[in-house]
């Protein structure tokens, strides 16, 4: 909802009825993106149907290239970012993972170009449901990664993540992951933005000094020997720790022209104010959270819901300074990382290591479920905050991990 | 308060029509400041021609989006709806979208007092002696159409629908009003006005077809519905047990997967007419499901629980009014034609003849292509063989 009057007036052009896929297009669109590359995997396919229309219907001048492979279709967008062309791509599971090399070498380069990852399982066995795998393979590589959870915060997130990547302080490729089904094919009422509000937020592309073109002599990517990669790690490094500030920035102005639309950055708390017990997790889970949060604080329960948005860079102090308030986090994952410590799923992993410097940190404790598309509800998360609950007493040394949703 | 449409269409061909249908009820929802979303759920994937989908439309009057969202968003399918929509009949045989999931009753998910909602040219009592029975009241109601199929992925503008939003809203305005709905037409097509006159219409058509069906009428499902294995119950690897090869000759003789039939896929089936046939084999060849069933006499039996209607035997079949696709609801078991035709070849022809009659369709399979209206022939039993197929 739009909880305040935007300052600029007339930021919204019309309303429309959009799948989350459809909405990140009208963003493409509204991003003036010049080149595409397109290569179709479920639920992202969606996303080049509604692009090739947007094309075609004489809305967006832009080069539209079918590539044969994810992996060419990740190169080419790498090579139009490096020319100075805002470039927009996308996949799901395999497909994603398909052009994993291409998708390495871009953040190495110091690409920004946009992806849309409509979350899928990894195949085998070929399932078309959600898990955030797929685009949790790239959160070590330099990227930028966030997920959203309504078609309007997917059309936003495509500006927000163009001025993001785009920064010159930043340079990072931008992963813009979204559940598989959940909100890549589930229409909603969306809030078109003008194009001039556009104008006012997201400045035209400009790679400066790192343009690739006969006039500016550089060459990107050359074969190195030992003498130089640690050195660009140590950049990349720099630059996905300055990314944090760049995020904060965007957000301040992306409120400024379109009204208060985030309240915060990184991740959006929910009824947490005296909350002792709280669960957090990635994507459209949030909203049976919320829903379950809502219901028993009409029984007393003193419960709350973080909605995390931003994954790389990880929020590490903002998240340990909101979280330390809490006697119990319940952390939710729709991933799985087999073998890990405790057995636990990513996002737990790197919610405990954030609360670890912590002297007194709230009890943790890890809930695996929603994977492959399985269904989370309102139900299910009143048993997770149950057991949230309980761990602020409880040794959950022994069953850590709960599972929830999976026939047993 | 939660409404809940499901639209239940054949995969590819219909795909557009129901996504259309479940957007305009959210739009038109919306209009009237009513809070709604729509989505929708795979089916054997890509929706493989023919193959049962659905898409969803859930309207509020006082949830939040989020809630509802809550409620409805996070599902795979509905627990229960106040009206489904089947926008091809013959989906009343029960829908089998993926493997391990059984021939469900297409009326599965209507709740007590809500409403299966069917674009059909027949009568509710017609349609009765498919549709499953269940332990409490509902209500059934038609529209009248004909078979709303376009062509692979594509929208055949034949105004089913607009019909099917006026029916909508002739059986539950708190879901949409049938003046918001011909107000909406009205507007996204001012030169049109046959648009919104076609939804007044089916709201009124469906209010006079509507019936309530009692507890206990319908017929007995006797498909049964899988349990599927837990966690610890199946092989590991995303390895499930396969059908070992076997072949005998006779009725049934090849051995088929039973987890996945896949035989709600068709709104056609061949009929075949032995007595005409020349034994070339055409038909086991070409067929991509392997339905034909070699038999002692050179004949060859179908298996129609696995026939996907894809019209394939029909074409492949060079004697003419040998194989002729037929609508599966002129049928009411799947029982084996040539042990129909040995018994007794005379009334298994007769009998033949009489479902096949004169008036044929061939949905089209190409993009672009309408409903094809063709006139056959009938030969008698005995009567010579047709002239060759041209
Ligand atoms: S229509 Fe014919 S070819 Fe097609 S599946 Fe059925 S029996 Fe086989
Ligand atoms: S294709 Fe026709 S003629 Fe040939 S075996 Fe099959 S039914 Fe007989």
């Amino acid at each position: 909802m739009i909880a305040e009057e935007p300052k600029t007036k007339n930021v919204y052009e019309r309303e429309d009825l959009l799948t989350g896929c459809q909405a990140v297009s009208q963003g493409v669109r509204l991003a003036d993106v010049d080149v595409i590359a397109a290569y179709p995997i479920r639920p992202y396919t969606e996303v080049m149907d509604a692009l090739s229309k947007i094309i075609a219907d004489g809305e967006l001048d832009a080069e539209y290239i079918i590539a044969d492979s994810e992996h060419s279709q990740f190169e080419i967008v790498k090579h139009a970012s490096s020319v100075n062309a805002r470039a927009f791509a996308g996949s799901s599971g395999t497909g994603w993972c398909y052009g994993f090399e291409a998708l390495v070498v871009t953040a190495t380069d110091r690409l920004p170009v946009l992806f849309l990852v409509g979350n899928r399982a990894l195949d085998d066995p070929g399932a078309f449901g959600v898990e955030h795998n797929d685009a949790m393979a790239v959160r070590d590589m330099g990227w930028l990664l966030a997920w959203v959870t309504t078609p309007q915060e997917a059309l936003e997130h495509v500006l927000i993540g163009y001025r993001i990547a785009e920064d010159k302080r930043v340079r990072m490729p931008m992963a813009l992951a979204m559940d598989g089904a959940f909100l890549t094919h589930s229409q909603h009422m969306v809030k078109i933005p003008t194009a001039e509000a556009v104008r006012q937020f997201l400045p035209p592309y400009d790679l400066g000094e790192g343009r690739l073109h006969p006039d500016n002599p550089i060459s990107i990517a050359p074969q190195v020997n030992e003498d130089w990669v640690m050195e660009l790690r140590r950049q990349n490094w720099d630059a996905a720790r300055r990314a944090r500030g760049v995020i904060k920035e965007a957000y301040r102005e992306f409120n400024a022209v379109f009204g208060e639309r985030y309240s915060s950055p990184f991740f959006t708390e929910f009824m947490t104010d005296d909350a002792d017990t709280v669960l957090i997790g990635l994507g459209t889970v949030c909203a049976p959270g919320r829903t379950a949060c809502k219901r028993l604080r009409e029984k007393g329960h003193k419960v709350g819901f973080v909605s995390l948005r931003w994954f790389r860079p990880f929020p590490t102090i903002e998240l340990r300074e909101s979280l330390k308030r809490f006697k119990a986090v319940g952390v939710i994952d729709r991933d799985f990382a087999h073998g890990s410590p405790d057995d636990g799923g990513i996002v737990m992993h790197e919610v405990r290591s954030a609360l670890y410097p912590l002297k007194n940190r709230p009890a943790i404790t890890n809930i695996i479920t929603g994977l492959g598309g399985r269904d989370v509800s309102i139900d299910d998360c009143i048993r997770m905050y149950e057991i949230a609950q309980k761990s602020k007493t409880e040794d959950k040394l022994d069953n850590f991990v709960t599972w929830i949703g999976v026939r047993e | 308060m939660i409404k809940r449409v499901e639209i239940n269409y054949r995969g590819i061909f219909q795909k557009n029509l129901g996504k259309k249908i479940g957007s305009d009820i959210v739009i038109i929802a919306s209009r009237m400041g009513r809070i709604g979303f729509s989505n929708g759920r795979y089916s054997d994937s890509p929706e493989r021609n023919g193959i049962p989908c659905k898409y969803f439309a859930f309207v509020s009057h006082d949830l939040s989006e989020e809630e509802l969202e809550a409620e409805c968003g996070a599902k795979l399918d509905i627990d229960q709806c106040d009206i489904s929509v089947v926008l091809d009949d013959t989906m009343l045989k029960g829908v089998e979208p993926w493997g391990w999931h059984g021939v469900r009753p297409i009326n599965e998910k209507v709740q007590p007092n809500g409403t299966l909602l069917v674009v059909t040219k027949r009568t509710p009592d017609e349609l009765l002696e498919f549709i499953a029975k269940k332990p409490y009241s509902w209500k059934l109601a038609t529209y009248s159409g004909d078979l709303s199929f376009g062509g692979l992925w594509v929208f055949r503008d034949d105004l089913t629908h607009e019909k099917t939003l006026g029916a909508v809203a002739g059986i539950d305005s708190d879901i949409i009003g049938i003046e918001a709905a011909e107000g909406y037409l009205r507007y996204k097509t001012p030169k049109e006005p046959a648009r919104a006159e076609a939804a007044r219409l089916a709201y009124e058509e469906v209010r006079k077809t509507v019936r309530t069906v009692k507890p206990g009428e319908g017929v007995e499902w006797k498909h049964e519905i899988p349990v599927l294995p837990k966690w610890f119950e199946f092989m590991e690897g995303a390895a499930v047990p396969a059908v070992k090869r076997e072949f005998s000759l006779g009725p049934k003789g090849q051995s088929r997967n039973e987890t996945f039939k896949r035989g709600t896929t068709k709104n056609q089936r061949p009929v075949v007419r032995f007595d005409l046939c020349t034994k070339c084999t055409l038909c086991w060849l070409e067929c991509p499901d392997q339905c034909f069933d070699q038999t002692d006499d050179g004949l060859y039996d179908i298996a129609y629980e696995y026939c996907t209607g894809c019209n394939k035997c029909a074409q492949a079949c060079p004697v003419k009014e040998c194989i002729v696709m037929v609508d599966e609801l002129q049928f009411t078991d799947d029982s084996s034609p040539w042990e129909a035709y040995k018994a007794n070849p005379e009334k298994y022809t007769e009998w033949a003849e009489d479902r096949k009659s004169t008036g044929r369709y061939i949905h089209p399979m190409v993009t672009g292509t309408g409903l094809e209206f063709l006139e056959g022939e009938l030969v008698p039993f005995g009567g010579k063989r047709a002239s060759p197929k041209k």
